[in-house]
């Protein structure tokens, strides 16, 4: 077996011919040769069943991680390979999963069937996850059958345009593996409009009657359609079902489809057998492209990707489906003949008749959805004035892009909500008191320097030693690991610094600001405190112990600096006791803070709340390093009261 | 607490003799609060408030309340360099606090140099004269010197609130003309007037419709 060509196709005697290159040609085929009025419709068909790409769909997920499933239908055309494809995804058994999250589907237009969709896999909300959950049960129990996409981290689209009159049908599909873009779409133009039994189960049993007596027209369609499948099978409007439909993922077919295919009648059984086979082989080549990851595309951008690549991917994967299905192959040839004539006369009702269908689905699909989103009305409405816009796809990636819009923005929102600690630290006035004490010390440095450059000799080199002690006297011991002192400690080492420098300040009103904290953080209730909350509440804390230091800096520093008789020695040590203490007690502060978010992590939040946590550790280094910053402001007041 | 979100901040600063009301003020001001003790102050104290102009810009004063005592008087010198205004406070009960006014204009005009700060005289404990006290600074004396000076005058009064909001919107109103008529800019080295949080246009609205949501445990 060779390679099939895409020009093979094209003809169909040629396909016909050999039996062998029969499932070669089904995979090769491309969209073009479905153009063509060829009865290679078999085996076009079966290509198409592995793509649904009679539809565009898209299935975005917004910020609550929403999919919009919107189906617009254009013009009066009817699109046959559509439903046949989305029939067949549905039967096959084991083909799809609903991965994606489906909150929301829109349809456009209910007369007009495009099916839209744009599938985003993206986070995984839990109501989405029940939402997929309840999907699995549903597709179950509706038929043994799963139907679904399994789609991740991918976008597909699907997009159904009229195009030519005249019956014939035109199917696009294009595989970008780069892109890791699928876009297939289907364009289905014909003159007749068949009513169709709103009863799924009927409509199926219709078109199968019209397939056997008119003709073995399409493969698409027959394809798809087995009888115990089309039993099982129902298009039940639950969003699970619907979903799936869209997917022209078909993972396997069920074993019992060519016996199914016996009820056709004798012609072309054996060919559609191995065309579902091809097909589904395919299906799977798709799937797993699809499945490593599809980005969003642009269905334009799409539209323009080298049919040269198409071609390629397809041989490569009628290569793979051919090792897949060789045993098959055997019998594909038979019946042939007649389906070419058939297909040709009957090629207008089939279609019709899957347009129908597909109509029928959307509606179905449409009533499910409006059932569980009341919103969907008004979407439907938004979505119609837009409708007249060229490119539905460029609607759709609009309203995604005006999703996460929203959803930046209401991150900026909470984040303006939450004060960082810089606000805060402005807030407090410590900002404000740091900037006061620099101006203080650059005062007294200006003070210094006038002093210096008045003296010479002798007085010049003491005047300088007298600075470097008072500097070295400020310099904080090397962080010996103290055992955590009690906040009891502390306030007493405070007041004792306070005392030794002989200035009349008081450390009350920040020690009674971290105890009021403690009784806050002790009387927490953790199961109603939100982590974020509970943050936020650490980095004010540390701003306000912090901006209450700042204060009592710079009110050390204007005291000392109208002090009458000054001791600078004693000033300098206390000074640093000061700061130690006052670090200590942001450490403590940081640390009882941290414990209490730590016991809120969990598996769903660790990442986060472990940020937080390292959020308020580096607040407090930047508390820590302002009181420090302040001790070293406050060198220069000492050194002015030791000369 | 002042809201995070303003558009320019100007600093002003409070002078005038010791007790004549200038903490009084700010806390009337500020809080709406009177307190009839209080501490004198250390060196420095810092208000803030928000206001509103006109046009809707929000403003951000930063308010440093000096202490007015003699001994803190070379320190808070050092305080007056960063201001785009200065309000002359002195007691209208209290005539050597008004006499003393030249002295601190003059004081905060060196200061502030080569920036030139937008001045209000504001007389205090306007309540007293009217319950009966001794008033020493007839208003008429203290319009006459604003006149000659070119500043404003406002007489309040902290315990009632009177003219004490007019007092602080007559300076930031001046000031934000000038900022307005390019006299005064937001220039590195001076922090007379700096930019604030600058809201985004848009936000706003989804700023106002958070709000309700925001305090819901803790």
């Amino acid at each position: 077996m060779d390679t099939s060509d895409s020009e093979c196709f094209e003809s169909a005697d040629e396909d016909i011919q050999s039996d062998e290159e029969l499932p070669k040609k089904v995979f090769n085929k491309d969209c073009q040769n479905l153009l063509k009025p060829n009865p290679n419709y078999e085996l076009e068909a079966s290509e198409t069943l592995c793509d649904p790409r009679t539809e565009e769909s898209k299935i975005t997920r917004q910020n609550d991680a929403s999919i919009k499933l919107e189906i617009a239908v254009k013009g009066d055309n009817e699109s046959k390979n559509s439903n046949k494809a989305s029939h067949s995804s549905s039967e096959t058994e084991d083909i799809c999963q609903v991965t994606s999250k489906i909150n929301t589907i829109n349809v456009i237009d209910d007369s007009k069937p495009v099916l839209s969709r744009k599938e985003n896999v993206e986070g995984d909300l839990c109501n989405i996850k029940q939402v997929e959950q309840e999907t699995v049960k549903k597709s179950r129990s509706c038929a043994k059958t799963k139907l679904g996409s399994k789609i991740s981290k991918d976008t597909v689209k699907f997009e159904i345009t009229p195009e030519k009159k005249k019956s014939k049908v035109v199917e696009k599909e294009k595989l970008h593996k780069t892109e890791n873009n699928i876009i297939s779409s289907v364009q289905i133009v014909e003159n007749e409009k068949l009513k169709v039994d709103n009863d799924d189960q009927n409509l199926w049993d219709d078109e199968e009657l019209d397939w056997g007596t008119e003709t073995k027209l399409e493969s698409d369609a027959k394809h798809n359609i087995s009888k115990d499948n089309t039993e099982e099978y129902k298009f039940q409007p639950s969003p699970s079902s619907n979903t799936p439909q869209f997917n022209p993922h078909i993972g396997k077919k069920s074993e019992n489809q060519s016996d199914n295919w016996g009820a056709w009648g004798s012609w072309g059984v054996s060919v559609l057998s191995t065309a579902t086979q091809s097909v589904s082989s395919i299906t799977s080549q798709l799937t797993n492209v699809i499945e490593t990851g599809l980005g969003a595309a642009d269905p334009e951008e799409l539209a323009r990707i080298d049919r040269e690549e198409k071609r390629e991917l397809k041989e490569s994967l009628g290569k793979e489906c051919e090792q897949d299905i060789p045993s098959e192959a055997p019998s594909v040839g038979f019946g042939l003949g007649n389906l070419v004539k058939l297909v040709e006369n009957t090629g207008n009702k089939v279609i019709s008749g899957g347009l129908d269908t597909l109509e029928t689905i959307g509606k179905k699909t449409m009533e499910v959805l409006q059932e569980g989103d009341p919103g969907l009305k008004k979407k439907r409405a938004f979505l119609k004035i837009e409708q007249n816009k060229p490119v539905l796809s460029q609607i759709l990636r609009e309203a995604k892009e005006r999703a996460e819009n929203e959803r930046n923005i209401s991150e900026e929102v909470y984040m303006k909500k939450m004060k960082n600690y810089e606000t805060l630290f402005d807030d407090h006035h410590g900002l404000v008191h740091l900037e006061a004490l620099e101006l203080l010390s650059k005062q007294c440095e200006i003070k210094l320097r006038n002093l210096q450059n008045s003296l010479n000799g002798e007085q010049y080199t003491e005047f300088l030693e007298t600075m470097d002690q008072i500097k070295e006297l400020c310099e904080l011991p090397d962080e010996e690991e103290e055992d955590q002192i009690s906040i009891l400690e502390i306030r007493e080492k405070l007041k004792k610094a306070v005392t030794e420098m002989n200035v009349q300040i008081s450390y009350d009103k920040l020690m009674t600001n971290w105890e009021e904290s403690e009784v806050w953080l002790n009387a927490l209730n953790m199961n109603i405190c939100d982590e974020k909350e509970l943050h936020q509440q650490a980095i004010e804390t540390l701003a306000q112990l912090t901006s209450l230091a700042m204060e009592q800096f710079h009110k050390i520093g204007e005291l000392l600096l109208i002090k009458d008789r000054r001791s600078t020695a004693d000033e300098a040590d206390s000074l640093v006791q000061v700061t130690t203490t006052l670090t200590a007690l942001i450490g403590i502060a940081a640390a009882k803070f941290s414990e209490k978010l730590n016991s809120k992590i969990c598996e769903s939040t660790n990442k986060e709340i472990s940020g937080l946590i390292t959020n308020v550790f580096f607040e407090a280094a930047n508390s820590s390093s302002y009181i420090q910053d302040a001790l070293q402001l406050l060198i220069p007041v000492l050194q002015v009261g030791a000369v | 607490m002042v809201e995070p979100i303003f558009d320019l901040q100007f600093r002003l600063i409070l002078i005038g003799d010791s007790t004549v009301g200038k903490s009084c003020l700010l806390k009337c001001f500020t809080d709406g609060k009177f307190a009839e003790l209080s501490d004198p102050t250390v060196g420095v104290d810092f208000f803030a408030r928000l206001i509103e102009v006109d046009d809707g810009t929000r403003i951000k004063l930063q308010l440093w309340d000096t202490a007015g005592q003699e001994r803190f008087r070379s320190i808070t010198r050092s305080y007056y360099k960063n201001s785009v205004g200065a309000l002359l406070v002195y007691d209208i009960c209290n005539r050597a606090s008004f006499d003393h006014i030249p002295v601190w204009m003059s004081e905060a005009r060196r200061q502030i140099e080569p920036h030139r700060p937008v001045f209000v005289l504001v007389g205090c404990k306007v309540d007293l004269a009217e319950n009966g006290g001794q008033r020493e600074v007839p208003k008429e004396e203290a319009k006459l010197f604003a006149q000659k000076h070119g500043i404003f005058h406002v007489e309040t009064s902290a315990k009632y609130g009177w003219s004490v909001e007019d007092a602080f919107r007559k300076v930031t109103e001046e000031i934000y003309n000038r900022v307005q008529s390019g006299e005064y800019k937001v220039e590195d080295g001076w922090d007379g007037i700096k930019t604030g949080f600058v809201r985004q246009k848009g936000l706003d609205i989804n700023l106002v419709e958070a709000e309700p949501t925001k305090s819901s445990c803790c």
